[in-house]
């Protein structure tokens, strides 16, 4: 298995085909975000930020708010983890109020001309355009950041955000029954 | 940017097609090794759905499990079962 370290140069022995013209963007190995190294940094940094959050959201929060507040959180962390190589992750970081001023000028521009005046349900049926292209926007949606990409570029950011997500579920669910277990065992008299 | 999707390879889409299919859950079982794009594109999505629910439920179980207990002991247990293994 060979997984190339890109600290310092772009991945090159991925595929092995040397025939790729590599623009500017490079490879984000996928494989780094199932190491144990890497969900070891994320959980600590997950914990900081939960600890974090409970000050400052000190009594009034609601359990939605707090639970939002987490989500926002391990979100952010993920996309500090994915160290600015790849879209998704700078669009997490560069915020979420700007998703939606993006949405806000994308429904209001209308790009297929498509006749449905609905524009707030995520499932407008578009029989136009080929099927490929109506999943590939549905996917564009569910990454943040890649509403408008080309498909291959899609395509990589989807595989790495896959991998980022899965190891944001063993380190939240690692962590969640380290501290369940510790609650467990904190109640019952010494 | 136009759409230059003649002008890049198919073979560039397939085998990124192919490596997003590695990734999905129920290829990795199965180990079938070709399925059309779409339906790779279909099942990518709903992965992704169900991998935002299961953060979101996780966001929940956390958020409970800090409201009602000391996150600094629990930190120290952490800490310790992270470097254990």
């Amino acid at each position: 298995m060979a997984i190339s370290n890109a600290e310092g140069d772009p991945a090159t022995g991925n595929e092995g085909g040397g025939e790729r013209k590599r623009k500017r963007r490079a490879d984000p190995p996928v494989a780094k975000w199932r190491t144990e190294g890497e969900q070891k940094t994320y959980s600590s940094k997950l914990i900081e930020a939960i600890r974090r959050v409970r000050r400052s959201s000190a009594a009034a929060a609601t359990d939605h708010s707090r639970s939002r507040a987490v989500r926002a959180a391990a979100d952010r962390a993920l996309a500090v983890a994915g160290r600015g190589r790849t879209r998704w992750s700078r669009a997490i970081l560069s915020g979420r109020k700007l998703k939606l001023w993006v949405r806000a000028r994308a429904c209001r521009r209308k790009p297929l001309g498509s006749i449905t005046a609905a524009s707030a349900s995520h499932t407008t049926p578009k029989s136009k355009p080929p099927t490929l292209e109506r999943k590939a926007r549905v996917l564009g949606r569910l990454v943040p950041g890649c509403r408008k990409l080309p498909l291959l570029t899609l395509l990589e950011e989807a595989s790495d955000y896959i991998a980022a997500l899965e190891m944001q579920v063993r380190a939240m669910s690692a962590i969640a029954e380290i501290l369940s277990a510790a609650g467990a065992a904190t109640a019952e008299p010494m | 940017m136009s759409s230059r999707r003649s002008r890049i390879s198919e073979e560039e889409i397939t085998e990124l097609i192919s490596k997003l299919q590695s990734l999905l859950p129920e290829t990795r079982r199965r180990g079938a090794s070709r399925a059309s794009a779409a339906k790779v594109l279909k099942e990518t999505c709903n992965y992704i759905k169900s991998l935002h629910r299961e953060v979101d439920d996780l966001s929940d179980r956390l958020s409970e499990l800090m409201a009602t207990m000391d996150v600094d002991s629990a930190q120290a247990e952490i800490v310790r079962s992270l470097f254990r293994s």
